[in-house]
């Protein structure tokens, strides 16, 4: 299976750790480079990396494939067969989940902020991400902007990807299901929310 | 008493609590009460025509409030009401 991660930064890093030693192929996909604001929590990278491409560095520790670039859905070479969405544009998660549904893929939506964050997962016949969230926020908090505190995206990341083993392994309980950690300073474990699907999204048309 | 678990992007409003106690009825009246304690943080969740904004959910326990009666779901002591809203940050 091929397994596509959309970002290399603070999630991307422990997701692509996580799955390096799995039965996939990784392609990483990010059009940034290492600033040294980022070494706080992108523990994949050190000083040395620095100006480095962030998707070709990680796909180096972790024996996949790095493209420079951002991700886009008709490009066949960044489609695979699962997608995990580590990005930090809301734009590119809303792209990603209708990407999904409409090639009837399973997808994973992860994100973090301060001191909490949330991963969605997907798959064909489930609830998607606009059953959830119905449209691209007109204005959302980045990390870059609010921050994120460093090991929340390792506690983040590390549920994506074991969210993106269980449908690396065709299991598919989690479809339609959102796991939210408020506060990863006192929370120790997500707080699991399925919802249903919404009528009238888009994805009851796929 | 219900309380409202305040999401980490709207903890500017509530000085960093990450739980409110409540006391309203419905959710309505929940967020009401919580912009009367939190001045601002109703207009984050809710817009101008006083419908949830579409990139945030809201739940009472396990329950999307949109498969129940929407913003007039009953709120009871002891419900939790969750504010999710759609997060960029990677």
């Amino acid at each position: 299976m091929r397994v596509v991660i959309v970002g290399a930064g603070g999630l991307g890093g422990p997701i692509a750790l996580a799955l390096a030693r799995a039965p996939v192929e990784l392609t990483i996909v990010d059009p940034d480079r290492v600033e040294l604001s980022n070494l706080h929590r992108q523990v994949q990278f050190s000083d040395a990396d620095v100006g480095a491409a962030k998707a070709t560095r990680l796909a180096a520790r972790v024996g996949g494939v790095g493209i420079v670039g951002r991700w886009t859905a008709p490009d066949q070479a960044l489609a695979g067969d699962l997608i995990v969405d580590a990005s930090d544009d809301p734009a590119t998660k809303f792209a990603i989940a209708d990407h999904a549904v409409a090639t009837r893929r399973p997808y994973v939506i992860a994100s973090a902020l301060r001191y909490g964050g949330n991963v969605m997962v997907g798959a064909p016949g489930a609830a998607c991400y606009r059953c959830l969230f119905e449209d691209v926020p007109d204005e959302v908090p980045s990390c870059a902007a609010a921050g994120v505190l460093g090991p929340v995206v390792g506690v983040i990341g590390g549920l994506a990807a074991a969210l993106a083993l269980r449908l690396v392994a065709n299991d598919r309980r989690d479809a339609g299901s959102i796991y939210v950690v408020d506060d990863a300073r006192v929370d120790h474990a997500p707080r699991v929310v399925r919802f249903a699907r919404r009528a009238g999204c888009t994805c009851r048309s796929s | 008493m219900a309380t409202v678990r305040v999401p980490t992007a709207l903890r500017t409003f509530t000085a960093g609590a990450s739980d409110v106690d409540v006391t309203g009825a419905t959710v309505r009246d929940v967020l009401a009460e919580l912009d009367g304690k939190h001045p601002g943080i109703a207009a984050k969740i809710l817009d101008g025509s006083g419908a949830v904004r579409p990139f945030i959910r809201i739940y009472v326990g396990p329950d999307d409030i949109g498969s129940l009666a929407g913003l007039d779901t009953p709120v009871a002591a002891r419900d939790e009401i969750s504010i999710i809203p759609a997060i960029a940050g990677g």
